[in-house]
């Protein structure tokens, strides 16, 4: 089967574990997810997509405070046609202006139409399109086009572990992860592996797009682990990702 | 955190300071700092011929597999940021608590997910002040226990 991705104009080749990685989120994100289906999945990346040039996120970014802008988003046809108005602004404001989210906004966004498992499963998408998107804009490559949803029903698949803790969702607690979520981590873990664990698939894809982009989750924890690069370089670039988005994590 | 010790374990000293600011890259005491830190900023901000000049010069600098190795980690991170930014998870215990008076000198605490993680206590801070030159050890014991 030909991989659906290909990284045409960038000026390097591609390591094969990367292209692996982006092929299997290709085709799990055409198909129906754990809550959203096929067509709802490709539309948030559509989405994720058109608020990078909304005009209303630009104004917002721009603003004091977020909330101080109201208006209408710059949607994708996908997005219009497949996902809620609150679903919608919950893709915009993750993917343009994620630092300044708060509790209260999540709490009025699920009060508004989507569950808690719904939100964790969009965050998984937005993230890993943006993850992406972001590898091939630095290698110079073209997007990867969208992929054609497949037809097929979600799984809704809720771990009976799954609590509220610290965060502001439920999650799998850290030495919690057995019988059909065995295979998210062993032993215990760190919370940013664990934020998306009300929704099992989400930990699956960021494993897999992890170990390609930077390191195999196991290997994190291990600072004499490197790549190419040395550790100090990758570490670098982390940082100064993190600082750039002002995220404090 | 990870940069410091890391850097610690290869004899070298980062500055920590590049993070916040691009202007200190140049001293940032991490190989290729600079041309890291302007892709890095390239790639996440800046402009189509702007990233064209910093992945040439990266390119250069380091070859094309750590090139390769430097968009998948910018890549990265864009997710890791707005997993921890949009869930509203605190640090882990061990990193917030050795990671305290760092956060504080670059002024991380300003960033508004901050909120999200309390404080250490002053005596644990200065529990951890005195645990500094063991903090590449505890990291490898506690990632030890943190499997992933």
């Amino acid at each position: 089967m030909p991989e659906p991705v290909s990284f045409e104009g960038s000026p390097v080749d591609v390591r094969e574990d990367i292209v692996a990685a982006h092929s299997l989120f290709w085709r799990r994100l055409a198909q129906a997810g754990t809550w959203w289906s096929g067509a709802q999945r490709v539309a948030i990346a559509a989405e994720v997509r058109a608020a990078r040039a909304c005009r209303l996120c630009g104004e917002r970014k721009a603003a004091l405070s977020p909330h101080a802008v109201s208006g209408e988003h710059d949607c994708s046809e996908e997005g219009r046609a497949a996902l809620p108005d609150v679903a919608i602004d919950a893709v915009h404001r993750v993917t343009t202006d994620a630092s300044r989210l708060g509790k209260t906004w999540l709490e009025k966004t699920l009060a508004g139409g989507i569950s808690d498992a719904q939100y964790i499963e969009l965050v998984d998408v937005v993230v890993a399109v943006t993850s992406i998107d972001f590898v091939c804009r630095g290698l110079g490559a073209a997007l990867h086009p969208l992929p054609e949803p497949v037809p097929g029903e979600p799984s809704r698949v809720r771990p009976a572990s799954a609590r509220m803790e610290e965060a502001w969702l439920p999650m799998i607690p850290s030495g919690g992860a057995r019988g059909s979520e065995a295979d998210l981590w062993r032993g215990r873990t760190g919370n940013v592996i664990r934020a998306m664990s009300l929704v099992p698939e989400a930990v699956r894809d960021l494993k897999s797009l992890s170990a390609a982009h930077y390191l195999a989750v196991e290997q994190v924890t291990d600072p004499g682990v490197g790549r190419t690069l040395t550790r100090p370089q990758i570490e670098l670039l982390a940082a100064r990702v993190a600082s750039l988005n002002q995220c404090f994590y | 955190m990870l940069l410091r010790v890391s850097s610690e374990m290869q004899g070298e000293e980062a500055d920590l300071s590049a993070i916040i600011d691009s202007a200190a890259a140049q001293k940032s005491g991490v190989a290729h700092g600079a041309s890291l830190i302007a892709f890095a900023d390239a790639v996440v901000d800046g402009d189509d011929e702007s990233l064209e000049r910093a992945r040439a010069a990266l390119l250069a600098a380091v070859g094309p597999e750590a090139l390769v190795d430097a968009a998948g980690v910018v890549g990265n991170f864009q997710r890791m940021v707005r997993i921890a930014d949009s869930t509203g998870i605190p640090l882990d215990g061990p990193v917030n608590l050795f990671t305290a008076d760092l956060r504080e000198d670059l002024a991380l605490n300003a960033f508004g997910s901050a909120e999200n993680t309390p404080q250490p206590s002053a005596p644990l801070r200065a529990l951890a002040r005195c645990l500094a030159p063991l903090a590449g050890y505890a990291f490898r014991i506690v990632g030890r226990l943190y499997r992933g």
